[in-house]
């Protein structure tokens, strides 16, 4: 199976280094830094599979460390990158972020936790949870800068950076809570007309859970969800707005997931581990509204054959209490644009919450916003410069856009949690419990 | 306090202050040192020389401390394998512990400490906790023994481990029974032997544990169960049925593996409404992989790539899903591409083909030819969409974006080639584009286009001439197309300019180049038009053959072996594992053995459209087999005809070629009939030591000669040689040589069947040879093969010309295919030793020799040096020299020495004449002819 397993800094150091088989070279992490560091001439990534003299390295990038497996069999490289993924989440959980920094001020911990989740070359224990009782080393959980007590939104679920230790060895940050993110990755793809082609919702339901005890847990989703989707093709014509159900198009369960009362009540009831887990992944294709919508004219400057204005019109399509954060909307242009200059037609409140960036080099012009409330309309007005004065170049070079945002509180396929229920018969029992939905673009891209 | 402190103490001396602290009487102390000690092993310092004083803080009660030592100890054991003793008696006793966690740690590190004198101290605590009532101690037991196997398998055997490994696969721990599903399939793996055959007990006993299992262990059991070979279709459903649900598994691994099974399972199934209903369940959880993150979407996709090859029903509604995401790395994009092409149809070529034209005008210029190609490709497999692929290129050439135009134009010209006369009214588009041509392959598709439609384009000769200015700069694609098209140009308009032009041409490339095809091209045409132009004609204008959709490219034997290996690393790279794979633990490789690491990640749709001009034969072996001549040459590189003939002697063991495939024709002379331990020839890959034992032999050729004393004595049947060993042929092990009997060539073979199951159906085939050798008959007369057992054959060879390939020389290079009923097709290489060609009547006339001889090129003479020869012992040579057919014609002294001249006579096409102007050296020429 895995001959070794290292982890290694975006610098190429070796910050953790475990040797299973001992049929692989020490020095091989330097043979796989320099093969991935220069790829390719255009900074193309590295596929996450490859060899080189006949050792075979697996790799995955997360934050700011990578880590590998080397092998020289003919094995599973799925297993062997889910356990890599594993082996971060387990970082995680135990450090509280997974960094550079973490896991050298814990890299003993990592040895301890590592010992337990591989042994000889293949994986063993590989839950947060059932690994506690092995781990006799503290963790050093490093605190973000900015205190608060609330765990910020904005980052998705990974906002909490809390040990899983910390529920029964560190007394001063000891809370009982549990966190479940409905987190959504949307892709949208419009075409030149504005119409939607293709969309697609990647959600999971993401549970972090620090209860004392482990008690049982039950969470209702909606009750008019749907799995699978309808096999005739014209299914889209007898959907009924208002009642419409919430479809899926394919659903996965951790392993912990009871089903029982999944087909009556769309309840799941699990014993939650500690750590953080996705207790479903789902997968949906049928049309929700997309969030935004952005519409480019092009005007001619009768006068300047040279020049044109370019507006980008830019629409919040959801309700309006709710706001989108860091929008970013990236709107290539051809290299025929020469000059370029641009101005804002909404009014700005507050100041500052708008920024528009041309990057030449990229020849691209990113509009930026802090914060986009639902319901809002915006305009960016792009006086445009053509070298060898022709606007058909423009309306031929411009776009594909893309727009890159997160929204909290908002949940595109209208997937929800009726309640979560901690099965404890203790009234006195009254731990936090955070539900929270967030949606983020994955891959939203408006066609020119 | 964080770990971080260990790291820092950078100063001098730090090894001794480490020593001082780890003898300190203060616990934490001690327990600090050691922490700076795997700091400092961790970064790659050695710290080796602590070994005694790190093994002394063994012996605690700390259980914090104890794992660190033994991470230690795990990580210098091996280089101090005497003190690594010193630990022994601790770790027995610790395996004695009332704590199953210092029980289990016990067993772990003890087994991770490679040195072979632990081994027997650690049988009597394995057994105990194999046997323990703590499922963690037994789960770790287990992988143990997998651990002692790889060190010392006979000591595993000798104490029964085994038996008690498959025992576990019953315990109630889902765990236990993971890790012993591992560690037999480890062992099974490592020794090749059936310590893990899935009988119909124990494939229950998987199934159940199946549902019980960690998501690592169902992985092991599904892979497992994929090599189960169900006895008939019901028992194949009954497992469909039960590993069905592992589709809706999260983990990737899973997902894949249960894939694998259902669809190896599948095979025996008949019921087609069951099949049916399979595929539509296999598509969302294949979809599903895709919303994982990338790397794991990138080793979900070229799975997928291998499943849609075979079955596209499974996943053709799907195509929307493939489309690329913005976001997407380009590993993963490329990947889509390829799986996009597959999957179009008809039905959805408008969408498709939508996709491809956003594609093409991303930045990634890889990404953008691709999306080129992939339009091509499409137009090339749907008739129907033809003509809208074609639409799309000459959209996306208006852009003139430089490479798009050429990709374009690349893929036209196999567009023209699969549906000729239909679409030429685009090459007024295309001659508009000639100046941002300058990649060779784009240049050669437009020189082609040009040439095959001379007569639609009113100024071809303008066009052509224009290429024809850098004609000698242009690289041998280039130039053989342009030679062609004017040519063609001529034949079609015969005026005075296309005349002017092929004088040109035609003189440069039969005199000024120094490339071989291109001059013989260049003399075939012109023979051809100078003395028969009506011929020409029909020769370079015929009408070409249709290429046909050639969908991904892949062999169905190739994409077969490839779907039995799904998930893994086979799957990902998409070559047969025995391709990249040793069984051996070595730590080093040789780095020729192993497959070059960037070429699994790239340009499959290049070769998937022949671009051969039909026009010219091509070269008859790459024509006849490429799958044959791919994969034999990946065995062993081609060698060239100089370098081997060259290399006669090779015989000296000074001579470092002896080894890599490089074949030596005077040790194979030696090895027939008085080598004692068998000829060298293509096998020497595999066992190039062989080789000196026959150079020695080739001494022996002296006879009477001093030097001759180490001439082992000839036994009756030397073995044969192996050209194919039993870890490249799947357990088959293939042992032949050519050689000469009765007057008749004969390939003498040799069959081992080193697996389980008895095979049958042996069936023979060779690649055109350059002696136009093939067997008389394709049967090997063997019959069926019981494992364990050899069974051998002649096989009488015929000498036909249709065999042979001209381009080979005189290469003795063999590629020979065997098939059987169980294995489908193997590969192998051998070479054709030249005594085994040398016919009876080669005695020549002493008169006639010496023109012949020198009628032959001199260029293609090769030498050898035969020592040990003296005028004296000639004549005591001269009968072994004619047992071989190798006869002496003329020897007289000179005061230099003698002059010494056999002679001898090849079969067939390459007459093969020995002079031999010998001195004491003795010296061997052979020219063919």
């Amino acid at each position: 199976m895995i001959s070794q397993f290292y982890i290694l800094s975006l610098r190429g150091d070796t910050i953790i280094l475990r040797d299973y088989l001992g049929n692989v070279p020490k020095r091989s992490s330097e043979v796989f830094f320099r093969k991935v560091k220069f790829w390719d001439k255009e900074g193309g990534d590295a596929p996450p599979v490859f060899s080189v003299d006949g050792v075979h390295y697996l790799h995955v990038r997360d934050a700011s460390v990578l880590l590998v497996a080397t092998t020289r069999e003919n094995v599973s490289p799925s297993l062997i990158l889910e356990l890599l993924k594993r082996i971060a989440g387990i970082i995680k959980d135990y450090c509280g972020l997974l960094s550079e920094e973490a896991v050298r001020k814990n890299f003993l911990l990592v040895y301890e936790l590592l010992d337990e989740v591989i042994d000889y070359g293949y994986p063993q224990n590989s839950s947060s949870e059932a690994l506690k009782e092995f781990v006799l080393n503290d963790p050093t959980v490093l605190r973000p800068r900015n205190k608060s007590s609330v765990p910020s939104i904005g980052k998705g679920p990974t906002g909490v950076i809390k040990s899983v230790l910390d529920t029964n060895r560190t007394g001063g940050a000891k809370r009982d809570e549990i966190f479940v993110d409905i987190v959504e990755k949307i892709s949208c793809t419009f075409n030149a007309g504005g119409i939607l082609q293709t969309s697609q919702v990647d959600g999971s339901v993401q549970v972090k859970s620090y209860l004392t005890g482990n008690p049982a847990i039950s969470l209702a989703l909606n009750e008019n969800l749907a799995i699978g989707r309808r096999e005739d093709g014209h299914g889209h014509s007898h959907s009924i707005p208002g009642a419409e159900a919430v479809m899926l198009d394919d659903c996965n369960f951790h392993e912990s997931v009871s089903l029982d009362r999944f087909e009556t009540e769309r309840a799941l009831t699990l014993v939650p581990p500690d750590g953080e887990f996705a207790v479903m992944n789902y997968r949906s294709t049928s049309n929700f509204k997309p969030p935004f919508k952005v519409y480019t004219i092009i005007e001619d400057d009768p006068h300047a054959p040279a020049k044109a204005v370019l507006f980008i019109k830019l629409r919040a399509e959801f309700a309006d209490s709710k706001a989108a954060a860091g929008l970013e909307v990236v709107c290539p242009l051809p290299h025929e644009v020469s000059r370029l200059s641009c101005e804002h037609h909404t009014e700005v409140k507050p100041s500052g919450s708008q920024s528009w960036d041309w990057q030449e080099r990229a020849r691209r012009l990113v509009w930026k916003f802090k914060r986009v409330q639902g319901g809002t309309e915006h305009v960016l007005k792009v006086r445009v410069t053509l070298e060898d004065g022709h606007t058909a170049a423009l309306k031929r070079g411009l776009g594909p856009m893309n727009l890159q945002f997160t929204i909290p509180m908002y949940c595109a396929s209208r997937l929800a949690v009726r309640y979560l229920q901690i099965m404890k018969n203790d009234p006195k029992y009254q731990p936090y419990r955070w539900v929270r939905y967030v949606t983020m673009s994955n891959s939203y891209v408006i066609r020119t | 306090m964080s770990d971080s402190k260990y790291f820092s103490t950078t100063k001098k001396g730090e090894i001794h202050e480490y020593k001082e602290d780890l003898r300190a009487v203060d616990r934490s102390k001690r327990k600090d040192s050691v922490k700076k000690v795997i700091a400092a092993m961790t970064v790659g310092k050695d710290v080796s020389m602590l070994f005694p004083d790190v093994v002394n803080c063994m012996q605690t009660d700390d259980l914090e401390l104890k794992k660190l030592v033994y991470l230690y100890l795990i990580n210098y054991a091996k280089t101090q394998p005497d003190l690594a003793i010193m630990g022994v008696n601790t770790f027995v006793k610790d395996s004695q512990d009332p704590n199953p966690l210092i029980r289990a740690l016990a067993v772990r590190t003890m087994g991770c400490i490679r040195v072979d004198k632990i081994t027997e101290y650690l049988c009597d605590p394995l057994q105990r906790c194999l046997k323990d009532d703590d499922p963690y101690v037994r789960k770790t037991a287990a992988v143990c023994v997998a651990k002692l196997f790889d060190i010392n398998p006979e000591l595993v055997e000798d104490r029964g481990f085994l038996d008690t490994l498959k025992d576990l696969l019953a315990d109630s721990n889902p765990m236990v029974v993971a890790n012993a599903v591992a560690a037999l399939a480890e062992i099974h793996e490592t020794s090749g032997r059936d310590v893990f055959q899935i009988t119909s007990q124990s494939l229950f006993k998987l199934l159940r544990a199946l549902n019980e299992c960690t998501e690592w262990g169902q992985v092991f059991i599904l892979d497992s169960l994929a090599t189960y070979t169900a006895k008939d279709a019901k028992d194949a459903e009954a497992i469909i049925e039960r590993v069905t649900p592992r589709l809706q598994h999260a983990n990737c691994a899973v997902v894949l593996s249960a894939v694998k099974v259902i669809l190896k399972q599948m095979e025996l199934v008949d019921d087609d409404v069951l099949k049916k209903t399979l595929h539509k369940k296999m598509a969302p959880p294949l979809v599903t992989l895709l919303s994982a993150e990338p790397e794991i979407q990138y080793v979900a996709l070229r799975n997928i790539h291998l499943v849609v090859s075979k079955f596209p029903q499974i996943l053709v509604h799907e195509v929307k899903v493939f489309f690329c995401k913005y976001n997407d790395p380009i590993y993963v994009k490329m990947e889509k591409l390829e799986i996009m092409i597959q999957l179009a149809s008809d039905k959805n070529i408008d969408q498709v083909l939508l996709e491809f034209k956003e594609y093409a005008t991303e930045v990634d210029v890889d990404f953008v030819r691709k999306a080129v190609r992939a339009i091509g490709r499409c137009a090339v497999s749907l008739e129907r969409a033809a003509e809208r692929c074609i639409n799309v290129l000459l959209e996306l050439i208006q852009t003139k974006l430089n490479y798009v135009v050429q990709e374009a134009i690349i893929v036209i010209k196999d567009i023209f080639r699969r549906y000729p006369n239909r679409y030429e009214s685009i090459i007024a588009t295309l001659c508009e584009n000639l100046e941002s041509l300058d990649e060779p392959e784009a240049k050669a598709s437009m020189i082609w286009i040009i040439g095959e439609y001379a007569e639609r384009i009113e100024n071809a000769d303008e066009l052509l001439e224009t290429f024809l200015e850098s004609f000698p700069e242009e690289t041998s694609l280039v130039q053989l197309q342009l030679v062609t098209a004017t040519v063609k140009l001529f034949l079609k308009k015969p005026t005075e300019r296309p005349q002017q032009m092929i004088q040109l041409v035609l003189t440069y490339a039969t005199q000024e180049t120094d490339n071989p095809d291109l001059r013989d091209r260049a003399f075939v045409y012109w023979r051809l038009l100078s003395t028969d132009p009506e011929a020409a004609k029909e020769v370079v204008l015929a009408e070409k053959p249709v290429i046909a959709d050639v969908g991904s490219g892949m062999e169905p034997q190739l994409l077969a072996t490839l779907l039995q290996n799904l998930s893994s690393l086979a799957s990902v790279y998409h070559k047969p594992p025995e391709t990249f794979v040793s069984r051996t633990r070595l730590a080093v490789q040789r780095a020729e053995d192993l497959p070059n690491p960037e070429d699994h990640f790239g340009d499959e749709s290049g070769t998937a459209i022949s671009s051969a001009d039909a026009a010219i034969a091509d070269s008859a072996a790459a024509a006849g087999a490429p799958a044959a001549a791919a994969s034999t040459t990946a065995l062993s590189p081609q060698p060239d005809l100089l370098g081997d003939l060259l290399d006669l002697g090779g015989g000296d063991t000074s001579n470092g070629n002896v080894h890599q495939g490089s074949h030596d024709l005077a040790s194979s002379l030696g090895g027939l009939s008085m080598g004692g331990t068998g000829g060298s020839n293509a096998s020497q890959q595999y066992n190039s030591p062989q080789a000196q034992p026959a150079a020695d032999d080739f001494f022996g050729f002296g006879g009477g000669s001093g030097s001759s004393a180490r001439t082992p004595p000839a036994p009756q049947a030397p073995p044969l040689p192996v050209i194919l060993p039993a870890d490249k042929g799947k357990g088959l092990t293939v042992s032949g040589r050519v050689t000469r009997q009765n007057g008749q060539i004969v390939y003498k073979i040799a069959l081992a069947n080193g697996t389980q199951a008895p095979m049958d159906g042996f069936m023979v085939q060779f690649n055109k040879n350059a002696f136009g050798l093939s067997p008389a008959n394709q049967n090997i007369p063997v019959g069926s093969v019981a494992p364990g057992q050899t069974a051998t054959a002649d096989l009488v060879l015929n000498q036909a010309a249709g065999m042979l390939n001209a381009a080979a020389g005189t290469t003795p290079t063999l590629q020979v295919a065997i098939r059987n009923n169980q294995q489908g097709v193997l590969y192998m290489s051998d070479s054709v030793p030249a005594s085994a060609l040398f016919t009876e009547g080669g005695n020549m006339d002493p008169s006639t020799f010496p023109p012949t001889w020198k009628g032959l090129p001199d260029a293609s003479e090769a030498s050898q040096h035969l020592q040990g020869v003296t005028p004296g012992n000639i004549e005591a040579i001269k009968p072994r020299l004619v047992a071989k057919n190798v006869f002496l014609m003329a020897a007289r002294g000179s005061p230099s020495g003698a002059i010494w001249r056999p002679t001898a006579r090849a079969q067939g096409v390459s007459e093969l004449k020995l002079p031999h102007d010998a001195n004491f050296e003795g010296l061997i020429g052979l020219r063919p002819q």
